[in-house]
This record gives C-alpha cells, structure tokens and sequence, in this order.
C-alpha cells in the first residue's frame, strides 16, 4: 500500500472519528424547533441519518453540537435520544420546543427554563362502579421509576428530574429575542390539556408552569445516563388566556438555545 | 520518505481501521433470532432459567440477557414494566442485538368485558391509549375524561415527517403461531394489547377505553414497545393472560419460543 493511500485512510478515519463526541445534543421534537439551529451549524454541517431519526452535526459558538430532530411524544424521543447518546456521547443534552402554559401569568413566547421536568401523565384512579363516570381531579399520579443499576432496585422520581444547575444559571442570563424568560416546572405527557381545572390542578399538584410532551422522559434518560440535562420551552399556546397554539413560537426557543450555546462557556482542553 | 517499513504500514492500517470502526458506536450488534420483552420479574424469571449460556448485559438502567433458547439465540430484555423504560430498553435491546422478531408478555387488565381471568389475547394489534386531548373548559366546569378526545401517536420516518398510527400491527405470521398455542388456564384470543402507565379502575373509563381505541386489556408497555419496533422496522408480536400470574405468561413465551421458526 503506498504511503498516499494510508494517509488518505488515516485521514478519512480521523475525519470520521472526530464527528465523535460532540459536547451538546441539541433536541427538538418538530422540524420548525430545529430549522434555525440547523442553520446555525453552518454549511459545513453535517447530516446523519440513522433509523428514523436525523441528526446534524456542527458548532454554535464554542460547541461542537449535534442537532437531532426526534418527532413528538414519548416513544420517538425516548428513542431518538437513545441513539443520540450511544452514536455521540454527548456532555449535555438540551432539550426545547414549544410548551402549552399552566401558569396564568405566562404569555406567548415566554421561556421556561426546567428547573425540573417531570411526566405528569401517569396515574391510577380510584374504584368507580359502572355509571358512576370519570374524575380526573381524583386520580393519584404515578412517579416515573427508574433502576438503580447498584442496587438493582426501581427507584421513585415524584418531584421528577432536576435541570443541570450550571446549564440553567447560564440559560437565566440568556436574552430570549421574543419574549421573557423564567426558571419553572415542566411537565410531558402525550396530553393536550384544555379544561381549565385540570390545568390549575396539574399547576397545584405538581408545580407545572407548562406542558408538553419530551422533557421528562429525556430528563430521565439523561440521569440514568449520568448525563447533564436542561430543558427550554417556549410557551406556543396559553389556555387561560384564550391563545392557540402558534407553530411559530419554536422560534423563539430555538434562537434562545444558539443564544444560551454562545453563553455556555468552552469545553476546558482534554475534558472531552 | 515515500513508503513506511511494512510492519508501520501495518499498524498505520489497523488504526486507521479502529478509527474508523469507533465510528459506529457502541459495539457491533449481536444479532438474534428473538427478543423476549417483560416487565415483570416473576414473569422473566422463568424464562431465564431456561435460557442457556445466558450473558448478562446492563446498559445504564436497562438489562438483557443472551443465550440459547429451544434452538434459537435469544435476548431477554427487562423492560420495567412503564413506556419510559420500556421504549428505552427496547432500543437498547434493537442496538446491540437486532432481532427478527420482538415478542412482549406478561399479564394484563381486562377492558373488554368478555374476558375471563387466565384468557391470553394475543396481540392482532397494538393500541397505546395514553393520548389525549381534553375540550376547552372554563374554571369550576370540572373535568370529565369521558369526553377527552384520542390523540395517537406519532412515529418518527426517515423522511424527516411523522406518521399517525392509531394502532401498531403484530406481525401476522408470529401471531398465527401464537394463536395456536394453548393456554395454561383459559382460552387463546386475538385482540388488541392496549398500554399506558395508567391503572384504570373506572367502569365508565374502562368502557370509554374499551369502545374508542377497541382494547382488549391494558398494561404499562406493550403498545409502547409495539411503536418502537415500528420505528425501527422490527417484526412484533404479543401476548398477555388476563389477570394471571407471571408464570403462566413465561410458560406461554417459552412454548412460543418453541413453535415460532
């Protein structure tokens, strides 16, 4: 074998192996919650597909980034997170998209930075007779488990996953182009939640100031991977208020987030 | 210097070929013929105990195990019994050792009402029914679930679009297999495998479940695992006894094991 010839195999190897690791896996669940960050990436970015799910790789400000479009709702995100995590052992997951408020005060286009993200979707209801109906308001929720590989026991997560702490003390001085930003609760469940006391109920119960349908199950992902994990939702629709759901609000998140990656400081050399 | 001495040509070969193989994290797969899904220990555990050479694998929170069954290479994954854990030890399972048939079992909640206990309904389909989308009510107007609409979910395709499913199929070849086993204690029925991590103990709930996603049972993961392998294009079959016992369901997946080539 000539010496060009090994070069160019070393090349093509170091080449293919520096799309490894990247430090940051960018998620959203809709393509309109990725388009800009995919844009931000550059024209050098990268697209890889592997199953269903498609990924792109490059950099926002200081950060070699992977953006990964995962569809909606628990099956798909669990998923596409999973091979996320395996194909590019990320540092940092970031979770973002669109949001339905549960807290009166949140208007469209505001962001929730996750404090912590919990499924609020699981429960068991009380004994009811046949004609007795359904009560919602009287159901006991269910926490999200996870084993714990040491003992081997399920553990139970009720108040959910907490957010990276470094990750949301740089989000909370990150300007949002389109709206204001607070730290809160998210709650994700495959529920699209529109009567009003169930909504205040989730909000008491729980602490949810938004709903949607990713971030708690990536949240767990990220801790039973011992993963740094934040979430950002832009609030797209505000059912007190009477606002529907506006597509054009993952907007919002998706600049926050290139604005958040600037702001998050570089990697230190070897950490990586 | 043009050319390196052989043996450096060599090893600048294999590291390049490392390099390159490093690529396609994490380890190549394993394939198998089958892969086995429960979530419940009493239910996997006698499984296990016939599963020969079994290696024990643990990836984060997940665990499977590969060895031999009744001629066949088998994984046994322990899916924990909810869609979180399920969905994700499914894909972990589907990655490091892709099979050519995912069969889930384990017991199950009546929803439809001719049903008996220890009946096992095999999967014809598979309906996740944790989807819903509720009216716009005021304050003080309460809730009512019974008048929440369905909202199915979603599946990823490499188009970059989704597909709605209100159901995920069993692949029917495994299904007729499975349909002509015998129960260990009632009768062998095709229905439809409902799941959430929900325990529903409303009559009204459980009719309304019952007449709009057309379940048969509910359990915390099957349909969930059921869209997983959808994602991935995996073939997938199922079955669950009626408020039975976890050894009668191992005993039905081992004598599926058997018959299934």
């Amino acid at each position: 074998m000539e010496m060009k010839q090994i070069l160019l195999l070393v090349l093509l190897a170091v080449a293919a192996h520096a799309t490894e690791p990247v430090e940051v896996l960018v998620q959203g669940a809709e393509k309109l919650e990725v388009t800009d960050l995919v844009a931000a990436l550059g024209p050098q970015a990268e697209k890889i597909a592997i199953g269903p799910f498609s990924f792109w790789l490059g950099r926002i400000g200081p950060h070699r980034v992977a953006v990964s479009l995962t569809g909606q709702g628990l099956i798909n995100c669990t998923a596409a997170t999973i091979v996320g995590i395996e194909e590019f052992h990320p540092r940092l997951i970031v979770n973002q998209g669109t949001a339905g408020a549960q807290a009166p005060f949140l208007a469209l286009n505001d962001i929730i930075v996750g404090r912590r993200a919990l499924d609020y979707g699981n429960f068991i209801t009380p004994v009811r007779a046949a004609g007795a109906g359904s009560s919602p308001l009287t159901w006991t929720p269910i926490p999200q488990s996870l084993r714990d590989p040491a003992t081997d026991k399920m553990v139970a997560f009720p108040r959910g996953f907490t957010g990276d702490a470094a990750a949301i003390a740089v989000a909370l001085r990150t300007r949002n182009p389109l709206g204001r930003v607070f730290p809160g609760v998210v709650g994700s469940a495959h529920e699209v939640n529109l009567e009003l006391d169930r909504v205040r109920w989730s909000h008491e119960t729980f602490g949810m100031d938004v709903e949607e349908m990713e971030s708690a199950h990536v949240a767990a992902l990220a801790h039973a991977f011992g993963l740094r994990y934040v979430t950002f939702r832009v609030v797209s629709d505000a059912p007190y208020e009477g606002v529907p759901f506006d597509a054009l609000a993952a907007r919002a998140t998706a600049l926050f987030t290139i604005n958040f990656l600037g702001n998050l400081p570089a990697p230190t050399p070897g950490s990586n | 210097m043009r050319l390196l001495p052989a043996s450096l040509r060599a090893l600048a070969v294999f590291i390049a070929l490392g390099l390159v193989l490093a690529r396609s994290a994490p380890a190549p797969a394993d394939a198998v013929d089958l892969l086995l899904v429960s979530g419940e220990d009493r239910a996997l555990q006698p499984v296990l105990d016939r599963l020969q050479g079994a290696q024990r694998e643990t990836h984060a929170a997940w665990t499977l195990w590969v060895g031999a069954l009744a001629g066949k290479r088998v994984a046994v994954v322990r899916s924990d019994g909810d869609p979180l854990n399920a969905v994700a030890a499914t894909t972990l399972a589907l990655r490091h050792h892709p099979p050519r048939l995912i069969f889930i079992f384990g017991t199950a909640r009546a929803h439809d009402p001719a049903l008996h206990d220890g009946d096992v309904v095999v999967a014809g389909n598979f309906a996740a029914f944790d989807g819903i989308v509720s009216p716009t009510i005021d304050l003080g107007a309460g809730s009512d679930a019974l008048h929440w609409d369905r909202l199915p979910h979603l599946l990823m395709t490499s188009g970059e679009t989704e597909k709605a499913a209100d159901t995920f199929p069993a692949d029917p070849d495994a299904t007729t297999v499975a349909l002509k086993l015998r129960a260990p204690s009632g009768r062998v029925l095709r229905g439809v495998l409902g799941s959430a991590n929900q325990i529903n103990r409303e009559a009204d709930r459980i009719a309304w479940l019952h007449a709009h996603w057309g379940t048969s049972t509910e359990d915390g993961e099957s349909a969930h695992i059921a869209g997983c392998a959808a994602l991935f294009g995996i073939p997938v079959a199922g079955a669950r006894v009626v408020n039975g016992s976890p050894a009668d369901a191992a005993k039905f997946a081992l004598e599926f094991t058997e018959a299934w080539k």
